[in-house]
């Protein structure tokens, strides 16, 4: 792997649509940092459901990444003064919600059982509300052995992998929001991929 | 076909996500457009990537932002009141209401120690300047005068009777005299 990344090439790149979002972030963080809560609450609104995917990947329980996804905009709502624009606001914010995964995880070892109970209760859930989109890709077998896959990796391997999936990020960003070099970002991917492929070998 | 199987199945991934250069990307396509295996083994990855971006969307689709949105506005109205419960806690410790007469008292103290060094400059504090004081006492008579400098610390006595009023050094100290 050599020489600098072929943006052009990627299938899905979002570089575009993020220069045009940013000037907005900033001036919606710029009123945050005067105490504006109306202007917090936009920026909420408008990231509130990725970084509920990113921390729902990561921890595999939906009460507990309900609260922790809520408790990182608390903190970044009150961290926001210390915001400098050295980074963009969502990597900025992805990286309090990974750090507030693993504080969680590390004070909270959630048992094999019950995060099979928070699966089944999520397929049950989907059950109930009717149609289900994923039935022609075997969706509810797929999803409960990913998601029981997805537990079996490292908090590490869950961050990289959901980071990408949830938001297309380049490995640079993910870089900087997991504060290690793009090379391990790489090798990551490659083997958290690897590792799914293998548990998931007859539904993909 | 210039790359084998093995290096094109390490860089796939990375291949997908935009991340090599022009060169290997070129490369890597020409492979899997040739190879029906890394083709598949793209498909794979793609649907591998599909599966849990759905699987997550579903996950956060339940989520509504009014409720979602309740949970973060509780919480910075918790802080709130937390931070103003703790400065209601940390006021009356740091200045009880029984204590209150404290700090005025002590600016009094403190002007009044600044304004007694005027008085009694050998105190050793407050700015250093030189300073003459005349004091006299009227006897009946016999009068006492009493010149004191600071700089030098001289001390000068007179002692002298009303004849002699027309001694101009005491007079003329006496005009500056603070007593």
């Amino acid at each position: 792997m050599s020489g600098r990344p072929n943006k052009s090439m990627a299938p899905d790149v979002k570089e575009e649509q993020r220069v045009i979002v940013e000037p907005s972030d900033w001036e919606l963080v710029r009123k945050c940092q005067t105490g504006d809560v109306g202007a917090f609450q936009e920026l909420a609104a408008k990231y509130y459901q990725k970084v509920f995917m990113v921390i729902l990947g990561i921890l595999n329980h939906r009460e507990d990444a309900l609260e922790i996804a809520q408790e990182t905009f608390y903190r970044a709502f009150r961290k926001i003064r210390e915001f400098r624009g050295g980074s963009t606001f969502y990597t900025w914010l992805y990286r309090i919600a990974v750090n507030q995964c693993i504080d969680f995880q590390r004070r909270q070892r959630r048992a094999p059982a019950e995060v099979r109970e928070a699966i089944d209760e999520l397929l049950y859930e989907r059950g109930e509300h009717g149609t289900d989109p994923y039935d022609a890709l075997e969706g509810k077998e797929v999803m409960s052995r990913l998601l029981a896959a997805l537990n079996d990796l490292t908090p590490d391997h869950k961050a990289v992998i959901v980071l990408r999936a949830v938001e297309g990020l380049s490995y640079k960003e993910i870089s900087e929001i997991l504060g290690c070099s793009e090379g391990t970002v790489m090798s990551r991917l490659h083997y958290a991929r690897k590792k799914l492929q293998e548990k998931l070998a007859h539904f993909l | 076909m210039t790359m084998d199987c093995e290096s094109v199945r390490r860089t796939l991934g990375a291949w997908l996500d935009g991340e090599v250069s022009e060169k290997e990307s070129r490369e890597i396509r020409a492979h899997v457009e040739a190879c029906p295996s890394c083709r598949a083994e793209r498909s794979r990855l793609e649907r591998l990537q599909f599966v849990l971006r759905a699987a997550l969307e579903e996950g956060a689709s339940k989520v509504t932002f009014e409720s979602f949105w309740h949970g973060i506005e509780r919480r910075i109205s918790q802080g709130r009141v937390r931070h103003r419960e703790f400065w209601d806690w940390l006021r009356p410790v740091i200045l009880p209401r029984r204590l209150a007469w404290v700090i005025p008292v002590t600016v009094v103290c403190v002007l009044a120690v600044l304004f007694a060094e005027q008085f009694f400059f050998g105190l050793g504090w407050g700015p250093r300047s030189n300073v003459a004081a005349v004091e006299s006492i009227d006897g009946h008579g016999f009068n006492l005068a009493l010149l004191r400098e600071s700089e030098t610390k001289t001390t000068v006595i007179w002692l002298f009777e009303d004849e002699e009023e027309d001694e101009p050094a005491p007079e003329a100290a006496s005009t500056d005299a603070s007593l």
